[in-house]
């Protein structure tokens, strides 16, 4: 037994292209009016009316003439599909503007089905669309009783055959000739056909026709394509007007990283890179890219990430809209902090990691590597990536610096003494380095030294240069 | 006004003068005797003189030296390789130069954990030590603030965000800076090779000099001391210049 809960946009083809309630809007279709809004139903403009009669009905009312656009209805239809994930993994669009839903299966995730539908209506309004519902135990008539008033429409108690009888046969627009010819037969709403003995309806109305009735009714499967969420995301926001300071951009990220997360939660994806891409006014585009070293799907994490970018950001041209987008996304992984952890830690590692990398940049956030190398300056390293740790500890780093200089630099000497802010005078050494013969050789003498103050350095001589240099410092 | 008065002592962001003035046994509420929270530091004579037997974790310490404070940190070794057994974060933020990675692995440091941060400018040092020490990823945070002149709640901010965690945390500043008052828990001066001037500290006695001799460390201990004595005999001065 399964429960199917059909959503019908009715007002889709309205709906895909303008939300707006202040003006009278109508979609044409072939010189038709298709939809309206409801300004334009106060003026009298009617469905089926041509341009004219419409222009002439709004006389002095400045209206919007829309013609219909089927592939925004597809889109929106994809939307609400990717919405409606969140509610039943088992759902599928139907005709050009529904979409149906199992919901047996999760009528228990959901506590009852008044809170599932209330989450649904919440849902739906929130998004700026309106719906029709029916509920049965197919999909079909699901579908049919949309149409029906709602007390009929959501009564799941009544025996179904009941609940359908009622409704015309001409909703069935498929079947257009067949019901034309029931009608001449005088048989006008559904329940008049259900009466008739099948065997004999099946003879005179073709086997689509008696199949749909089964479906109908629940007598034969009705399988159909789940829906399958897309595998990238992009989402985009249109202010109305001109947004000229950084803050203004805020509760338009907001929303786009609410639901892009609520995406990601749904699929159960994850990303470690998000791009906004701002439109100027100019059409021009601004990409800003937002990474984080781990991949997480909590939105206030991309928001705080988000934010520290942003404030880097200097406007030069006032923006109009916002676009999200996620070329990639990877199946998710839950990383935890550990519970047990005496030392109050609250976030992972990487959290801190992310907010330097955004605010200061990449390159100034650095790791260190080890390697095994003899020349100091080749045995270690500091990336930006993960450096890889090839290090066997080795006795011989008791005698080394705490601090390496970058370059080493070169020491004046006077006479029998070396100076480096004061005179040096000798600890220890040598110790000879000798290396990389293959492409530049190397030859040191490494000594160290100490000054007035007691700090102690890294010297060396450069055995084919004779020069000294100090190459670190001891702590 | 007593009532005010100690609830104004009871903070534990008061600071209250030497010891000797409170006598008996009623110890400052802010000398952090619940709290014992301390990371030894690795020298014995350096934690006899410490107010928590160690290096606090509730605040920033202090440390003025000539140059850099490249030599004073051989003070923080042993208690970087304590933190490492944690797995959190030891982050330089505007370090002089690199540290000596082999070096510090033979330490027993793991180097995987050091981050090295290199802010562009001092606003962006404030924002990042700050952001270190509030994250609670951060076992250690090393800050050279350089010779910039802080403003008291400048430094303020970065003390109450030390507070707030419980990260080892210290800031570098050039000798000039003791004239400024400073919030810092601990401030010490490195003013000779191994003796640490103990400027003031929460709670405990201050101006004190501290000598770290050698003879006191604990064995297999710091860099600082390690070095073989030279003796005379080998004195063989290689020929400068030659």
């Amino acid at each position: 037994m399964s429960l199917w809960l059909c959503l019908r946009f009715n007002q889709l083809p309205l709906e895909c292209l303008s939300h707006c309630e202040q003006q009278p809007v109508a979609v044409m279709a072939g010189q038709r009016i298709i939809r309206i809004n409801d300004c334009a139903a106060a003026l009298g403009i009617r469905q089926g009316m041509s341009a004219a009669t419409v222009r002439a009905l709004a006389d002095e009312e400045p209206i919007r003439l829309l013609e219909r656009d089927k592939q925004a209805e597809q889109r929106c239809l994809q939307q609400l599909c990717c919405w409606a994930y969140s509610i039943t993994p088992t759902l599928y669009t139907w005709q050009f503007d529904c979409v149906q839903l199992e919901i047996e299966g999760c009528l228990s995730l959901f506590q009852g089905l008044d809170t599932l539908l209330a989450q649904v209506t919440t849902g739906i309004s929130s998004r700026g669309y309106c719906a029709h519902h029916g509920l049965a135990p197919t999909p079909k008539a699901a579908w049919l009783l949309s149409f029906a008033p709602r007390v009929t429409a959501m009564a799941i108690q009544q025996p179904l055959e009941q609940r359908l009888s009622p409704l015309p046969l001409s909703l069935l627009e498929e079947f257009a000739a067949t019901v034309n010819s029931l009608r001449r037969a005088g048989l006008q709403t559904v329940g008049d056909v259900l009466a008739l003995p099948p065997a004999s309806l099946g003879r005179r109305c073709g086997k689509a026709f008696t199949h749909f009735l089964q479906q109908l009714i629940g007598q034969r499967e009705d399988l159909q394509a789940d829906y399958c969420p897309p595998s990238s995301f992009s989402d985009e926001y249109w202010f109305g007007y001109e947004v000229k300071t950084n803050n203004e951009l805020t509760p338009a990220v907001q929303q786009l990283l609410q639901s892009f997360c609520n995406f990601l939660r749904n699929t159960q994806l994850q990303t470690n890179e998000i791009n906004w891409r701002l439109i100027g006014s100019d059409k021009k585009l601004q990409n800003i890219c937002v990474r984080s070293a781990s991949s997480n799907s909590d939105w206030k994490n991309w928001y705080q990430l988000t934010c520290l970018r942003f404030e880097q950001l200097h406007l030069t041209n006032s923006v109009e809209g916002l676009v999200l987008a996620c070329p990639q996304l990877q199946p998710g992984q839950q990383g935890s902090i550990d519970l047990f952890n005496p030392h109050n830690q609250r976030e992972p590692l990487t959290a801190l990691l992310d907010r330097l990398r955004n605010r200061l940049g990449l390159q100034a956030v650095k790791k260190l590597g080890c390697r095994d190398e003899h020349l100091p300056e080749f045995a270690m390293l500091a990336s930006n990536e993960d450096p890889g740790n090839e290090h066997s500890t080795s006795q011989h780093c008791a005698q080394r610096p705490f601090w390496l200089m970058p370059q080493p630099e070169k020491l004046r000497h006077h006479g029998k003494h070396l100076y480096w802010n004061g005179v040096l005078s000798m600890v220890c050494g040598p110790e000879r380095i000798e290396d990389n013969w293959w492409q530049e050789p190397v030859s040191r003498d490494y000594f160290i030294m100490v000054d007035k103050g007691g700090q102690h350095y890294w010297v060396f001589r450069d055995r084919l240069t004779q020069q000294w240099y100090v190459h670190g410092v001891f702590a | 006004m007593n009532e005010m008065l100690k609830q104004i002592i009871n903070r534990n962001d008061t600071w209250r003068g030497r010891q000797r003035h409170f006598q008996g046994k009623s110890i400052a509420a802010n000398s952090d005797c619940k709290n014992s929270s301390a990371l030894s530091s690795g020298h014995a004579t350096l934690d006899a003189q410490l107010q928590q037997g160690g290096w606090p974790l509730d605040g920033t310490i202090e440390l003025l030296s000539d140059g850099c404070g490249l030599g004073a940190m051989g003070l923080f070794l042993p208690a970087m390789k304590r933190l490492s057994d944690q797995g959190r974060w030891q982050v330089f933020i505007a370090p002089p130069y690199i540290p000596y990675a082999p070096l510090l692995a033979a330490r027993g440091i793991d180097i995987q954990q050091v981050l090295m941060v290199h802010p562009k400018n001092r606003q962006e040092r404030l924002w990042a030590t700050e952001q270190a020490l509030r994250s609670t990823t951060c076992s250690a945070v090393f800050s050279w603030l350089g010779a910039q002149d802080y403003s008291y709640s400048e430094l303020r901010k970065l003390q109450l965000a030390a507070a707030s965690g419980d990260s080892l945390a210290v800031l570098f500043r050039p000798n000039q800076a003791h004239h400024n008052s400073a919030p810092s828990s601990l401030r010490m001066q490195m003013r000779e090779y191994r003796k640490v001037h103990i400027l003031k500290q929460r709670g405990g006695s201050q101006s004190i000099d501290v000598d770290l001799s050698p003879a006191q460390e604990e064995i297999l201990q710091p860099q600082l001391w390690e070095l073989p004595a030279w003796t005379a005999s080998n004195q063989s001065s290689p020929a400068v210049g030659a």
